[in-house]
């Protein structure tokens, strides 16, 4: 019962502060690609790279009816995007600004349920939907007027001046300081670029590989065009992840350092415990081989009881915490949020990593079961029999 | 003429230490075939040394002992073990009994490890708690037990597996006078029917009163074979 109650709360432990840093991670990553910015991206070629409106697409041009008739695409969502300076005459603060079609957006662009004050803009109005974050900093409120100023495409000044519709609170913490939503039509007027997209958004199903995706779109792409995946469009956050999931890496195996010890604590007891029985059986004539296969064995089922019973017991957690994530608060919280990281920790449900950890803490329960291998085969049945 | 079971030669037993312990001095012997025996001496005398040396649960330092012809100073401890399985039967004053078993899996555990079927352990097992008085008790555990039966268990678990000799340490240190006389009644009985040797370390006279050869012990040497 010790052995199993001890692989159990090993094998919870272990999952439960992996899930945290996966599913801090995953739903970073499902916010960010799935919400915003898309698993797949078109732009002009060298856009990505130089962020410049004089790479930017012929909205004629694309052929996005083939594009959507490919298994697993959703739908094209249709942006441009650029930076501008944005002025309340009091201050001001270079800004995203990104023009899109609410009703065909991802759903973390759609402003039903991210406007927070005000509403969403009409489509083709001199409106705009400030984030929350720029808004505080702007000191800006619902029809109040903003200044903006900046290049559009080939040289051309862009400026333009906009009344705010309405604030919305994005969720990605680095885009609600910054980011500014106006109508397509008004973005491309704004940026003298009527006709032209800086970015089409390629929304897949939930259920696709965008991988496979891709394969399927670049034969239809077209030469001018490149096609890129959320890995390409944000490698900072690939290295951010893998750098993250190291350092995990380095406190988990001290956690299993940890484990190893609990669980060889108790092995060391239940032989402390049995070396009576063990000395009986012995000398009535049982092999000390055989009399170690069977502890071993024992061992084995206990533990894997406990692994199993483990996984099981922290599904539970994993799936409360996925959607009632803890809220970081205080100082924490600021230090968290200067990363540009969302304040709260979620876990992940992927049954992977149960597997994972329940199979380490199995595999160590085994490891230090050799331990009562040892005193077995050391032991001394007269000696056994006086403890 | 009945033949030996066991024949002991210049047996020693120096257990090391700042100054060393003879614990079993010098100690030639011959126990034959149907003997009821009792080995008695002080606390200390080495009595409980030599039965573990005859039981091959240790070593000795030198000299040799035969049983039914092999030399078990010279077997290597798979075979000792093997050998203790087959031809040795014990009876230990804690009872040593495996607590989680029932007197029934208790006494069988030892035919199972002889590999002998399920039908003929059970059978047996059962015959032998009925001969030692513990018909009905068949599924009680240790802890369920008194002394004297977890004795009685520890004694029908010694004849199980159809030992040469069984072997018994101070085998009624921790029974009452009724218990006592029970076992002594019950092993008496399966010495003379079915000629069982049995060989006692003790020192409670009401053994010795039963035993029809007693070897005194004193220092590790024998002092006197009546």
């Amino acid at each position: 019962m010790i052995t199993i109650a001890a692989v159990m709360f090993c094998v919870i432990f272990a999952v439960v502060l992996r899930s945290f840093q996966v599913g801090v991670w995953e739903h970073m990553v499902d916010d960010i690609v799935a919400n915003n910015f898309g698993y797949l991206q078109v732009h002009q070629k060298g856009f990505w790279g130089e962020q410049s409106l004089d790479l930017s697409m012929d909205e004629a041009a694309l052929p996005v009816a083939q594009w959507q008739e490919v298994d697993g695409v959703r739908s094209v969502v249709r942006r441009l995007e650029s930076f501008s300076l944005v002025s309340t005459g009091q201050s001001n603060r270079g800004s995203l600004v990104l023009g899109i079609e609410p009703e065909f957006e991802l759903p973390g662009l759609q402003l039903i349920d991210q406007i927070v004050s005000g509403s969403v803009f009409e489509p083709g109005s001199d409106q705009v939907v400030v984030s929350e974050g720029l808004a505080e900093f702007l000191k800006v409120g619902v029809g109040d007027s903003l200044l903006f100023l900046s290049q559009g495409y080939r040289g051309a000044s862009a400026y333009g001046q906009f009344m705010v519709s309405g604030i919305a609170k994005i969720s990605n913490p680095e885009l609600n300081k910054q980011l500014v939503l106006m109508p397509l039509q008004t973005a491309q007027w704004m940026y003298n670029g009527m006709g032209l997209l800086t970015t089409a958004v390629i929304d897949i199903e939930p259920t696709a590989d965008h991988k496979e995706v891709k394969a399927e779109l670049l034969p239809i792409l077209g030469e001018e065009l490149e096609l890129l995946e959320w890995e390409e469009l944000f490698p900072e956050l690939i290295q951010t992840i893998e750098a993250d999931m190291a350092g995990g890496q380095i406190f988990i195996t001290i956690l299993y350092f940890i484990i190893s010890f609990v669980l060889l604590g108790t092995v060391i007891m239940m032989v402390s415990e049995r070396e009576r029985e063990f000395g009986i059986l012995v000398s009535i004539g049982m092999r000390k081989s055989k009399l170690a296969v069977v502890t071993v064995l024992e061992n084995l089922i206990l533990t894997l009881g406990g692994a199993i019973v483990g996984m099981a017991l922290v599904k539970p957690v994993q799936f409360y915490f996925k959607y009632n994530p803890i809220d970081i608060s205080g100082q924490m919280k600021e230090a968290i949020e200067q990363f540009d990281f969302e304040p709260k920790l979620y876990t992940t449900t992927s049954f992977i990593i149960n597997l994972n950890h329940g199979a380490i803490v199995f595999v160590i329960g085994i490891l230090v079961s050799s331990y009562a291998v040892w005193k077995i085969m050391k032991l001394e049945p007269v000696k056994s029999m006086r403890s | 003429m009945s033949k030996p079971v066991i024949q002991i030669k210049n047996l020693e037993k120096v257990y090391e230490g700042a100054v060393p312990v003879h614990a079993v001095n010098g100690i030639n012997l011959t126990i034959t075939e149907g003997e009821f025996t009792a080995l008695k001496g002080p606390s200390g005398c080495g009595k409980t040394t030599l039965l573990n040396l005859l039981g091959g649960l240790d070593k000795p330092t030198s000299g040799s002992i035969e049983i039914g012809g092999v030399d078990i100073t010279t077997l290597s401890e798979n075979q000792l073990i093997d050998f203790r399985l087959r031809n040795i039967g014990f009876v230990f004053q804690a009872y040593n009994l495996i607590p989680v078993l029932s007197a029934q899996e208790n006494v069988s555990f030892i035919m199972l490890l002889q590999d002998r079927p399920k039908e003929e352990r059970e059978a047996r097992a059962q015959q032998l708690l009925e001969a030692v008085g513990l018909k009905g008790k068949e599924g009680q555990r240790p802890g369920q037990l008194s002394g004297g039966q977890q004795q009685r268990v520890a004694v029908a678990r010694a004849l199980a597996s159809k030992p040469q000799f069984v072997l018994a340490d101070e085998p009624t240190a921790n029974l009452d006078s009724t218990s006592t006389a029970n076992l002594l009644d019950i092993m008496e009985k399966l010495n003379k029917e079915e000629g069982m040797t049995f060989v006692f370390a003790t020192h409670d006279d009401r053994v010795i009163k039963k035993a029809r050869r007693i070897i005194s012990i004193e220092d590790g040497k024998v002092l006197s074979d009546e």
